[in-house]
């Protein structure tokens, strides 16, 4: 037999395996790995994949049909989760066979088929769909014990929304073996790429078929404030073409096509109904400019469509129409973007969805074009010439578009002209009426986010504080803020959020005429006054008083402090940021300084910190200002990093020491 | 709004024969709505719920249990602040096949009355389909909904018929209800019991029965909500359970029924237990002859908690099970033979065994105080869902729990002391009280002997030992775990402690499968950039194994009471050497503080040249009501200042610090 033929039978062979061996053993493919080489792992390592294959047979524009097989080697008692496999099913996704099995190191094989499944609908969290066909079928593989080898297969067809399919290779567990094959009907064509890992050539397998294949592949370890796991773990994204053109709609191998592709699905859904038309002209009636109009259009958006996000096939790309939203008032983000693109469009100005990924990094400059990329629409609003001001921070220029105003109708909390930190400098695919490009959304300056304190206490010589606080926030810090508060269950439980905040630095302190400023207004920064009195603040020791200047806010962190092993990924920040701390302490009739903190001065490219106590007649003043100034800390600055928070953490346990006058 | 059903105790399994004549006009029937007042459409907010996103305005539960077994709802919100918006989202779960849900009915009344009637699709989704088992959910989410806006819908849920279910009214729900009516028809031919174990909201009157309806009004009930260290959720939300028995008359005089209740199950343990002489002989196999009685019950227990306890395995699937073959266990003989049981069939084992070796010993039914708390004149069985075993040794009454996986000898499980526990007996039995175990026995002790480098670095050994309570539930929470977990978690504890970022090394191989009241944790510590800055001096903050004390309550309201699970000591004893030439200028003040229940102390010593501190933390309390918050806070606050003194230390000529 040549080889040609030898891979063809394996690759039939992997069909028909399907029907299955008799008597509940497990299939030889599973066996044939009892004594395999395990990849190169760590000891907490929870399983290692040693084989995995994904076969892909295109039977027509609407008939895909997915054959996956795995096999894994548990190895620790947290590895026994790869006992429950899962298969994701929606009206236009059926399952064939499913069928798993477990050979123990001791006794016989178990065997668990598909009338043993169990269906449940995916977990709801805050922010996820009300309404979703998306279901997982599920079977658990008997024994799914340390040092017992699980495998499944499944067969899976479904109708594609669009002739693409994704091939990720890279997770936690570390591979041996990783196969994906491509079976096209005659005349069809296929575009493979690749990203996080060298492109890898396909070996013909037959007529029409492919087959790519990898070996020992790292697992990727879980970081704290990593990029999102699309943009380390490799995968590569293969789109395939029936001849002639055909399936145009569904087809695209590149962000333009993509654009073209949405812009299908969004035909029509922008239309504005009577009714829309009418609450535009009562919405815009006393607006006098352009930008008071969007800003009019805004905030009905942001305040009387609710989120609700209902998800029924291709629902999950296509937003409703704009009549639906505004009926219902209430629809996800793509409805929200549809429906304010509408609104925009009856007092004369365009828009554009830009649809998006809401964790940065998850796609980049290079990454190819991919359906799955993306969770989450906003707009791109076309700014009328001469529309200037300054609040009008997230703005980018279009070559072919002109200036964009880049909006989130979706979050309540940041308002017209500003844009969320996660957005910023962020990748998305501005969908415009020729097409679509893959563009980097405008990043805004550092101090567009963060947080200004100003504390004046008054200091007694038995080490007790009292005195004022203004805090305003601004950008995310106030978002985030002002949803707490929003949120809340009962007007008592506000002041927790100033309490928690305070329990970082202080002990046995009370609050006292507390207040805050612009809750409801987004356009305005966000803010707390408030008195505290604060019970043995400064420690004694012997006639001394020990004070520690900076009063409040904490900006070092533990982030790096706690992992053994070298980190793998670079350290994402949410968004830019500046803060300031300008602290005053009166000091106590008949003490003076004897001692002060030194300086703080650090300044590295990704971020810099610069702190100071200073003497000023009886007053003992502290500023700080931290600011991020890149989004991303790569893996070869994060020594850098981690000394750059020690340094915060001492400088926030700096002390003065006071001693009475004249010693 | 989405609403859970729970229900509980499934069913009686019994054909119903009685009719049932409408009794009470259906409030889901067509489309009529109760009428709204001025006053509800024109509310802002709700002086008894401030600041809520949304309140309950009426709720109506009406439940028959007759022929055609179902329950009409109605519920009315009003809509109060943007994000009380999401309460329009209306998620009904039911059992499909033992329920369904039909007359979905819902509107949206606007602030100046006008309605929108729901006319959208009510969606049937999936939650969990299995064998056997369709758990879906009806889901709507109502349109044209703003501040403002009253939301009501109303359905009914039709059950099984011929089937008897127990239910329960759940008064307290995540939002304030400002008034609520309830009514339950009992099923006749069943005795029903109902009781309102956490007690009623103010002004509410109990459910009385009225021409075999049993109905309740409610007024004001308060939001439920989450606090660190409450009580358990069943014992802070107000509801009525009804319970179904097979009595023809249920039993309503307290200790008739918990007599009877005990005999029942002493019939049955008895029946269970009573193997005297294959007892005898697991005995003689066990202890020897010259043993004293002490260490033949150590013996015994020590033997019964070696056998397989079945009760902390990985749960099995089917197939597993079937291949195991295991052996019916029908009394503790059977135990004994086969080498395994479950965790309850273990503790009547030592108790069979115990009273083989001549030892006064009976079977004792407790509470679970970590799920709810016992109360005897609420007329539920199922509250005494634990057990242990009462020995009288030398005289003193001693309790027993070797079922319980790593619970040491002479100590129980937390759970189930400082409860009423029934002890058992032909005649029905009798309460006792299950003491609360040996507060000193249940610690935290950390001994550590460290050097500080001039850059102000601590580095050195740490040991941390876990005794009792400590100890049971470290190992409990790693029972399944391999080598690699345990040896992160007990880093992780140390990480936890500490104010700072560590790095931590476990040294030793902690004992982590026997039931011993210790478990020795041994580290190597570093504690990069301790000390601060102050100048030409260097600040050594006295609190080094802190952290868990830095953020306990410091809110300064409180909504429930405080609830710890069990006393707890915490004992800290650390040697620092200095670098060379530094010199301890100024030690900390120390601090003591005595609440009696609650006990902290703090010092620091300068021995020839090595700073030595102890740090002692004591607090006997469980249950601190809402009242004596204020002082609780106090006292934790007060501790904290303690652990941020500062010892000074004056560098030789290098300084530590930035």
């Amino acid at each position: 037999m040549n080889r040609q033929a030898l891979k063809l039978c394996l690759f039939f062979g992997l069909l028909s395996t399907l029907a299955g061996p008799a008597r509940g053993d497990a299939p030889a493919w599973m066996h044939n790995l009892v004594n395999a080489p395990l990849p190169a792992h760590d000891e907490k390592a929870d399983a290692v994949v040693l084989y995995e294959e994904e076969v892909i047979t295109v039977l027509s524009q609407d008939k895909v049909r997915h054959t996956v097989r795995a096999a894994y080697k548990i190895l620790r008692p947290d590895g026994t989760h790869h006992g429950i496999v899962g298969a994701s099913i929606n009206p236009s996704r059926k399952i064939l066979g499913m069928r798993g099995w477990c050979i123990p190191a001791q006794g016989k094989d178990y065997e668990v088929k598909e009338k043993d499944a169990v269906e449940v609908s995916i977990p709801k969290i805050s922010g996820s769909d009300l309404i979703s066909d998306v279901r997982e079928k599920m079977i658990q593989i008997p024994d799914s014990n340390p040092g017992n080898i699980v495998g499944y297969e499944y067969e899976v067809e479904e109708t594609p929304f669009v002739l693409q399919e994704v091939w990720g290779f890279q997770d936690t567990d570390p591979v041996k073996e990783s196969k994906f094959s491509l079976q096209l009907p005659a005349g069809w064509e296929y575009k493979a790429q690749w990203r996080n890992h060298a492109e890898v050539q396909p070996t013909p397998a037959g007529t029409n078929l492919w087959q790519w294949s990898l070996s020992d592949i790292k697992g990727l370890r879980e970081e704290g404030d990593m990029p999102p796991w699309s943009g380390v773990a490799g995968y590569m994204v293969v789109n395939f073409y029936p001849p002639g053109g055909a399936a145009a709609d569904r087809t695209f191998h590149d962000w333009p096509g993509m654009g073209i592709w949405y812009t299908s699905l969004t035909r029509g859904r922008r239309d504005a109904t009577p009714e829309i038309k009418q609450k535009v002209a009562a919405l815009t009636a006393n607006a006098s400019t352009p930008l008071e109009k969007m800003d009019a259009i805004a905030t009905f958006m942001q305040r009387d469509i609710r989120y609700v996000a209902i998800s029924l096939g291709i629902g999950g790309w296509q937003p409703h129409s704009a009549a639906d939203t505004f009926n219902h008032r209430y629809g996800d983000c793509k409805d929200k973007a549809t429906l304010m693109s509408a609104m925009l469009k009856e007092v004369g100005i365009d828009s554009y969805y830009v649809v998006i990924n809401t964790r940065r990094g998850a796609v980049s400059a290079g990454s190819p074009a991919q359906v799955g990329a993306f969770n989450h629409a906003i707009l791109a609003i076309k700014l009328p010439e001469g529309v200037t001001d300054a609040r009008l921070a997230a703005v980018g220029q279009d070559a072919k578009l002109g200036r964009l105003l880049f909006f989130d109708p979706t979050n309540t909390y940041v308002p017209l002209g500003q844009l969320a930190g996660h957005l910023q400098d962020n990748y998305g695919l501005l969908v415009a009426p020729d097409g679509g490009e893959l563009i980097e959304l405008p990043g805004l300056k550092t101090n567009s986010t963060g947080t200004n304190r100003k504390g004046s206490v008054k200091l007694d010589a038995a080490g007790n504080i009292q005195g004022e606080f203004v805090e305003v926030h601004h950008g995310d810090a106030a978002w985030g803020q002002r949803e707490y508060l929003k949120t809340v269950p009962k007007e008592a439980d506000r002041i927790k959020l100033v309490e928690s905040e305070l329990g970082k630095s202080l002990a046995n302190f009370s609050i006292s005429k507390a207040s805050v400023q612009n809750l409801d207004q987004v356009n305005q920064p966000f803010g707390f006054t408030y008195s505290v009195t604060v019970i043995r603040y400064a420690k004694t020791a012997g006639d001394l008083l020990l004070v520690r200047p900076r009063l409040i806010g904490v900006y070092s962190s533990g982030l790096l402090e706690n992992q053994k092993e070298p980190r793998q990924t670079p350290v994402v920040f949410e968004g830019p940021e500046k803060d300031t701390d300008n602290f005053e302490i009166t000091m106590p009739a008949g003490y003076v300084v004897d001692d002060l903190p030194p300086p703080v001065d650090v300044d590295y490219s990704f971020a810099s910190y610069h702190s100071k106590t200073e003497v000023a007649g009886n007053v003992l003043k502290y500023t700080r200002t931290m600011e991020l100034k890149e989004l991303v800390v790569p893996v070869e600055k994060l020594d850098e990093l981690r000394k750059f928070y020690r340094i915060i953490a001492s400088d926030e346990r700096n002390t003065a020491v006071l001693k009475p006058g004249g010693k | 709004m989405t609403r859970t059903w729970r229900w509980i105790g499934v069913s009686l399994a019994v054909a119903l024969l009685a009719g049932s004549a409408m009794w009470r006009a259906s409030i889901v029937n067509g489309d009529d709505w109760l009428p709204i007042s001025q006053e509800e459409l024109a509310m802002k907010s709700l002086a008894e719920a401030p600041g809520a996103s949304a309140v309950v305005l009426y709720r109506q539960v009406d439940r028959d249990d007759g022929r055609s077994p179902h329950e009409d709802n109605y519920i009315r919100v009003k809509i109060l602040t943007e994000e009380g918006r999401k309460y329009a989202n209306v998620e009904i779960p039911f059992l499909k096949d033992s329920s369904d849900v039909r007359g979905l009915k819902a509107r949206t009344v606007r602030p100046d009355g006008s309605s929108v009637r729901f006319d959208g699709k009510v969606y049937e989704q999936t939650i969990v389909k299995a064998k056997g088992v369709k758990y879906l959910a009806k889901t709507l989410s109502l349109p044209d909904v703003q501040v403002g806006s009253i939301i009501e819908y109303k359905y009914t849920t039709d059950y099984r018929s011929g089937w008897v279910y127990d239910s329960r009214w759940v008064l307290s729900d995540e939002l304030f209800t400002r008034k609520a009516k309830f009514a339950l028809r009992p099923n006749p031919d069943f005795a029903l019991r109902w009781n309102w174990p956490m007690g009623l909201p103010a002004n509410s009157q109990p459910p009385k029965e009225e021409g075999g309806v049993i109905r309740m009004e409610a007024q004001n009930i308060p939001a439920y909500q989450i606090e660190d260290f409450m009580p358990p959720e069943t014992t802070v939300k107000f509801r009525v359970d009804f319970i179904y028995s097979e009595e023809n008359v249920p039993e309503k005089d307290i200790a008739k029924f918990w007599k009877n209740f005990g005999k029942k199950s002493n019939d049955s343990i008895e029946n269970f237990v009573n193997r005297k002489k294959a007892m005898e002989q697991a005995v003689q196999q066990t202890v020897g002859a010259g043993d004293t009685p002490e260490v033949k019950l150590q013996k015994i227990y020590a033997r019964v908690q070696q056998l397989r306890n079945t009760s902390y395995e990985k749960e099995k699937t089917e197939q597993e099970l079937k291949r195991d073959k295991e052996k019916d266990t029908n009394n503790v003989e059977d135990v004994w033979k086969h080498g395994y049981g479950n965790g309850r069939q273990l503790t009547w084992l030592f108790l069979g065994m115990a009273r083989a070796a001549g030892f006064d010993a009976s079977a004792v039914l407790v509470p679970r105080r970590s799920q709810s708390f016992f109360n005897p004149n609420v007329l539920n069985e199922r509250q005494l869902d634990d057990n242990c075993v009462q020995v009288k040794v030398n005289g003193k009454d001693l309790y027993f729990d070797p079922g319980t996986a790593y619970t040491p000898f002479g100590m129980l499980p937390w759970w189930e002391t400082n409860v009423q526990g029934l002890k058992l007996s032909k005649d029905g039995g009798s309460w006792v009280e299950v003491p609360p175990n040996d507060g000193e026995l249940t610690k935290i002790e950390r001994k550590a002997s460290l050097k500080l480098d001039s850059e102000g670095t601590l580095s050195g050994k740490l040991t941390v030992t876990y005794y009792g309570a400590e100890a049971q539930t470290l190992r409990l929470d790693q029972n399944l775990e391999d080598d690699t977990s345990k040896k992160k978690l007990a880093e992780d504890m140390v990480k936890e402690t500490v104010p700072v970022g560590i790095e931590v090394t476990l040294t030793n191989t902690p004992d982590w499968k026997s039931s011993s009241p210790t478990l020795v944790t041994e580290f190597d510590l570093k504690v990069p950039g301790w000390v601060s800055g102050a100048g030409r001096r260097v600040l050594f903050p006295t609190g080094l194994f802190s952290a868990p004390e830095k953020g306990l309550f410091e809110h300064a309201a409180r909504t429930y009471p405080v609830y710890f699970h069990h006393s707890f000591r915490k004992q800290d004893d650390i040697d620092v050497q200095m670098p060379l030439g530094w010199k301890i200028s100024s030690l900390a003040k120390p601090a003591m503080l005595d609440a009696k229940a609650a006990v902290y102390s703090m010092t620091a010593e300068d021995k020839s040249g090595i700073l030595h501190l102890t740090r002692s933390l004591r607090c006997d309390l469980m249950m601190v009501p809402k009242e004596n918050y204020g002082a609780l806070r106090a006292f934790f606050q007060a501790v904290r200042i303690g652990d941020e003194e500062q010892v000074v230390l004056q560098p030789g000529s290098t300084s530590a610090g930035n």
